[in-house]
């Protein structure tokens, strides 16, 4: 009797289930921005490294007219970096990444900031102290798949 | 390196079809072990499940998924906190209700307009195609669901997507007597079937 009522339960907690699944059903890429958000959070992860293709006036960010681009690259994904000089004496750094970005993390020191991804795979951060920088990215290629990657450190 | 491919979830926990808690008790000690991989499929695991717990109590879709980001991002900072692994799906269900709660008071204290029972008693899509696609045995049950109270619905929800619900902790974010949960449960359950039969559901306890 306890059993066949237990089994009954069960048996409308599951129609119920599948209804609320229906009717208000998680958004169809929360699953992987939660997986990505997570990934860039998570400091023991070994990330691939890209590398350094192209640099200019690398250091030499001094007043609000200089600005320094840097390119990463491991082939295949590419990463542009532009850092910017501030009123405030502190960096501005705009990136665009050429895949879908899920999450951007940016650390220097024990400090850190996340951004969320723009358009286009924009990116931004306001207000960086001057100092050596490392980005973390999580992105989704063409194929579908999700990568993780993290730039040398570079000065801003 | 870097590809993260989303590998089997399956996990030494015995012969039996492991539960869902087993799943994730497995993934997270794997994580703790080393493996940061085991986190990007203890996530995938889990987010569903978040999702519809979090939902339960009324929030928008944004902040719905505000919280469980909230979530999980307090699992990668705090999970040293975690003194039972074995317990981390309920630790996880534990964390998302109390943010869910929070959240919720703080907005419906800023928006006077009571949104959210309307809300929870408005499918979320209202598109033909939606609605065509949506049975019409799932759609009686979500009649009966929307004559309930809103307590009812949302103690159901989070019933029916954990496996093994913290009833102390819904008595209280539910505030209402951690013995009458049990009784409550039913009683929702109860008023269920009969709002199901006069919808002309006959046998309400077929679940196939």
């Amino acid at each position: 009797m306890e059993t066949e009522d237990f089994a009954a339960d069960a048996a409308l907690f599951a129609r119920m289930r599948a209804m609320w699944q229906d009717v208000d059903p998680m958004p169809a890429d929360l699953v992987d921005r939660m997986v990505a958000t997570v990934a860039v959070e998570d400091l023991t992860r070994e990330y691939a490294l890209l590398t350094l293709v192209e640099a200019s006036d690398l250091s030499a960010v001094r007043s609000e007219t200089d600005t320094a681009t840097l390119q990463f690259s491991d082939g295949a994904t590419s990463v542009l970096v532009h850092v910017t000089a501030t009123e405030a004496g502190t960096r501005r750094i705009d990136g665009w990444v050429d895949a879908t970005a899920l999450a951007i993390r940016l650390s220097q020191g024990e400090r850190e900031w996340s951004t969320d991804p723009g358009e286009h795979g924009r990116f931004a951060f306001d207000d960086v102290p001057a100092g050596v920088c490392r980005l973390r990215l999580v992105v989704r290629g063409t194929d579908g798949d999700m990568r993780d990657f993290q730039t040398p450190q570079f000065e801003v | 390196m870097g590809a993260m491919t989303h590998e089997s979830a399956e996990a030494d926990v015995g012969s039996a079809e492991p539960t869902r808690w087993q799943l994730a008790a497995a993934l997270f000690l794997r994580w703790r072990d080393g493996d940061t991989r085991a986190m990007d499929e203890l996530v995938r695991l889990m987010t569903p499940l978040l999702w519809h717990v979090v939902r339960a109590y009324g929030l928008d879709r944004a902040l719905a998924e505000d919280v469980v980001q909230t979530t999980w991002l307090t699992l990668v900072r705090r999970h040293e906190s975690i003194t039972e692994p074995q317990a981390v799906s309920g630790w996880l269900t534990m964390v998302a209700r109390r943010e869910a709660w929070r959240v919720g008071k703080l907005h419906r204290r800023a928006d006077a307009t009571e949104t959210e029972s309307l809300e929870l008693h408005l499918p979320a899509h209202e598109s033909a195609e939606d609605t065509a696609a949506t049975d019409e045995r799932s759609r009686r049950l979500w009649r009966a669901v929307g004559r309930l109270s809103e307590r009812c619905q949302r103690l159901l929800r989070i019933v029916a997507f954990e496996e093994r619900p913290d009833y102390a902790r819904i008595a209280q974010d539910l505030a209402m007597p951690i013995g009458s949960i049990g009784p409550t449960r039913q009683r929702c359950l109860a008023k269920l079937r009969v709002l199901l039969e006069g919808d002309g559901e006959g046998g309400y306890s077929d679940g196939d």
